[in-house]
């Protein structure tokens, strides 16, 4: 019991000392949309088992901190958006769809986001 | 303290040996596929062979434990589960524990307070740990079913929906490996921090434990941190279930220590103590009706003798005995 309330306290002490509690602060505007590359954002050995740690990364700081722009570390510039990764990939429309149904994995992407399995061929 | 840090290096030293020898010497093909054939078959032999030897024994005695009220009067009342009347109330005892850890719960724990004063007070803890531990080390094992088959089916679906119901983390995280975790960690300080239990325990009760832990830390590590590409290892897994001996892809090395870590605990598991997997469905003070008042227990053991009756002697020396002028039953 005395636990429990401790943690209840504890908990509404870091709400209530939340820094982006008030809603005040100006949005920056999206930064231009900058894909100045062919070759994709990291190798293939890396994105192949890390996409989906870059996608949240990217989401995390696209949409709660307004960071849009990714650098990578040769110096190309991206824009943190999963249209920068649909750029390219989406020209297979299994692309994400294969490997996820051989691995049973079911992202939760495409709750919100339209996959490119969804849009009709051309 | 030599019996916990020995099996702490022994874990420790397997979890090196593959990483060194698929880093360094290239040996993907023993560890992923030549090892865990090995593993499996020893797994699977070893399990089938101390069954089979353990349900040859005899049982010489009807040595059911009990404790509850037999069937006695009519109004006395009768407790079916406790005491097991016939073999499918005994079978429902026996799943009870497999399925409840049952007498775990009545764990008693004695104290030796200021008086002196001995007190008795139930203590469940051990009963809770180990409930964990084991279900969430089946829901574990359940859910890699979708390295193992194609498509796994809707009731592994929902095992794994539910496991990751939270969804917090990327890739969700699991509750049975927080879970299974916590409760490697309790059964291990529960040794450790009791000065009897740390009397009582050997390193065959350590060596387990640590290797579940390493299993579930390379596991987690490989999800969760250090990631490592799943299309190569569930190309690896299907080609085991068909038994072909392809070569494995490029994989990373904490996958070679998981896996081989998994092949320890399968070989381990019919030479240890861990064949109480299969032992508490055998164990006779369990597994046994209580019914020796209604049926006789006839000890396999007992040789087959001839016994003469007193009626046999009579029949063949009945004319002599007349004549000897000794009683007879039967003129």
């Amino acid at each position: 019991m005395l636990f429990c309330g401790a943690a209840l306290a504890a908990l509404v002490t870091i709400t209530a000392l939340r820094l982006d509690g008030g809603g005040a602060e100006t949005v920056p505007a999206a930064g231009p949309a900058a894909v100045d590359s062919t070759v994709c954002i990291a190798p293939t050995e890396y994105m192949r088992s890390h996409h989906m740690k870059m996608l949240d990364k990217w989401r995390d700081e696209a949409v709660r901190e307004g960071e849009r722009t990714h650098v990578t570390p040769d110096g190309r510039r991206f824009e943190k958006s999963l249209k920068t990764c649909l750029g390219c990939h989406s020209n297979n429309r299994m692309f994400c769809y294969m490997c996820h149904l051989y691995a049973n994995v079911k992202p939760t992407c495409w709750n919100c986001h339209l996959s490119p399995i969804e849009i009709p061929p051309q | 303290m030599k019996k916990i840090l020995m099996p702490l290096l022994m874990v420790a030293a397997l979890a090196l040996v593959p990483y060194v020898g698929v880093e360094y010497a290239g040996l993907g093909y023993l560890f992923g596929v030549l090892i865990p054939y090995a593993a499996a078959f020893l797994l699977v032999a070893g399990f089938l062979y101390r069954m089979v030897d353990w349900l040859r024994r005899p049982v010489p005695f009807n040595i059911a434990t009990t404790c509850g009220q037999e069937k006695s009067l009519d109004w006395i009342g009768q407790q079916k589960l406790e005491c097991p009347p016939t073999r499918r109330h005994a079978a429902l005892r026996v799943l009870s524990e497999v399925i409840f850890f049952r007498s775990l719960f009545r764990n008693n724990k004695a104290e030796l307070r200021k008086g002196p004063d001995l007190a008795y007070g139930s203590h469940k803890w051990l009963w809770l740990g180990g409930l964990v531990f084991h279900w969430s080390l089946l829901v574990i094992v359940l859910r890699h079913s979708r390295f193992f088959f194609m498509t796994p089916g809707p009731f592994f679906q929902f095992l794994e929906d539910a496991d990751s119901f939270f969804d917090v983390t990327v890739p969700a995280l699991y509750m049975t490996d927080v879970l299974a975790l916590a409760a490697v960690t309790f059964l291990v300080l529960r040794r450790i921090l009791d000065a009897k239990m740390r009397v009582l325990s050997l390193q065959t009760d350590y060596f387990p434990l640590f290797l579940i832990a390493g299993i579930v830390l390379a596991g987690i590590g490989m999800r969760y941190v250090a990631k490592v590409d799943v299309m190569p290892v569930k190309v690896l897994m299907l080609g085991l279930m068909d038994f072909s001996f392809n070569p494995p892809g490029e994989i990373g090395a904490l996958f070679y220590v998981h896996l081989f870590l998994v092949c320890v605990l399968a070989v381990y598991f019919p030479f240890s103590k861990l064949m109480h997997m299969g032992a508490i469905f055998l164990s006779p003070t369990r597994a046994m009706p209580n019914n020796s008042r209604e049926k006789r227990h006839v000890n396999p053991w007992n040789a087959p003798v001839r016994f003469r009756t007193y009626a046999e002697y009579e029949d063949e020396y009945r004319e002599k005995m007349k004549k000897a002028k000794l009683p007879v039953e039967k003129e």
